[in-house]
């Protein structure tokens, strides 16, 4: 170990792309500085043997295959690629399914929204949030006046 | 008129060389065609999944943010620039820097949303029947059960973004260059946020391997 920090990521970072790579060929460690530290080179086989990749469940690979399909051809239609920046889009029946999935999708399609943009994405999605929570709270004071209007004795026609 | 010259070795008139994304012409047929994303899709719906499953630790959350992600960059696509740098390599790929800052913001909201519902343990969401989705990685063997399961509560335990970098690393392979540019700092920066990430497991791992030693587990 050195005492530079920056120097002791840089050789942990040298050990780490052999390490990888020595995957290839099916091999579980690789030589490594004299200068890295034993347990952080321990901790790194560990974790390289134990965080494997996962894939997800063939009808979910499928079934998210044809919704991007759908919003593929919703792309492609000329309405879209004539509709400027900030346009209203008249988006297909079939596509409401996307909006319920992800209703930010639809102010990307207009331009309007960068997803690589990590401060615009939240507070698009607090905008959602904050939506949908006063929706939900009309609704339920709508139903509680609906319920009160036709109970008797609390304040309808008794 | 001079002949054609073969074994000399020419000097560049460019400072430096731009690498082509590896995606580039998977990218271009997507922008022709959006029908074509389907292939982008496959590349890259294992890796985009299990950086979810990491961050979330919940198979349907990790499903619903895996959709978010694709949807959204289906969406943008017409918006993605290709920006090749030399020093991220020949096997760099921009639109994978490009669909994991999608992928960081999504799963950052959804982390938020979900705070306050009780965390799924990472061992139990990876351990449900899914399957490995590359065969070297079943080099799992190389540690014990114990082990795995000591990084795997290790590495939850750390800030956010040394377990990003960690799962970037580890589960996605990339360069330190693409976690760069994925989590939007520099690769020395990145560099240091892997090692203190590294040493916090460490200690994390040698603090069991103590525990197991004082508890006469022949283990230790």
């Amino acid at each position: 170990m050195s005492d530079d920090p920056e120097v002791d990521a840089l050789v942990a970072d040298r050990y780490l792309d052999a390490l990888l790579a020595a995957v290839d060929r099916h091999a579980d460690d690789a030589p490594s500085h004299a200068a890295l530290d034993p347990d952080v080179r321990e901790a790194a086989r560990v974790l390289r043997a134990s965080l494997v990749r996962v894939h997800p469940s063939f009808r979910f690979e499928e079934r998210l295959a044809g919704r991007l399909a759908e919003l593929a051809a919703t792309q492609a239609s000329p309405a879209l690629a004539a509709a400027g920046r900030g346009a209203l889009i008249e988006l297909p029946g079939a596509t409401q399914a996307i909006l319920e999935a992800d209703p930010l999708v639809e102010a990307i399609l207009r331009g309007e929204l960068d997803p690589t943009d990590a401060d615009a994405v939240d507070r698009a999605a607090r905008a959602r949030r904050a939506a949908a929570g006063v929706s939900a709270l009309v609704i339920a004071t709508a139903s509680t006046a609906a319920a009160a209007a036709t109970t008797p004795g609390i304040g309808g026609p008794g | 008129m001079p002949g054609p010259v073969f074994g000399r070795r020419e000097r560049s008139t460019t400072a430096s060389v731009v690498v082509l994304d590896r995606d580039r012409s998977l990218v271009e047929a997507a922008r022709r065609d959006p029908a074509r994303f389907d292939a982008l899709y496959r590349k890259y719906l294992a890796q985009v999944y299990s950086y979810a499953l990491y961050e979330l630790g919940d198979h349907h959350a990790a499903e619903d943010a895996t959709e978010r992600v694709f949807l959204r960059a289906l969406a943008a696509m017409p918006r993605f620039r290709e920006q090749a740098r030399p020093e991220d390599g020949p096997e760099a790929s921009t639109f994978r820097v490009w669909l994991f800052r999608i992928a960081r913001n999504t799963v950052s909201n959804e982390r938020r949303a979900r705070r306050r519902r009780p965390a799924t343990s990472l061992e139990a969401a990876l351990g449900a029947g899914l399957a490995i989705a590359d065969a070297a990685d079943l080099e799992a063997d190389a540690v014990t059960r114990d082990e795995a399961g000591e990084a795997l509560r290790a590495m939850r335990a750390l800030p956010d973004d040394r377990r990003r970098a960690l799962t970037l690393r580890f589960v996605e392979e990339m360069s330190t260059a693409e976690i760069a540019g994925v989590l939007g700092r520099s690769e020395g920066a990145v560099r240091v946020l892997i090692h203190r990430a590294l040493g916090a497991v460490a200690k994390e791992l040698g603090r069991e391997r103590d525990a197991r030693t004082t508890d006469g587990d022949p283990r230790a």
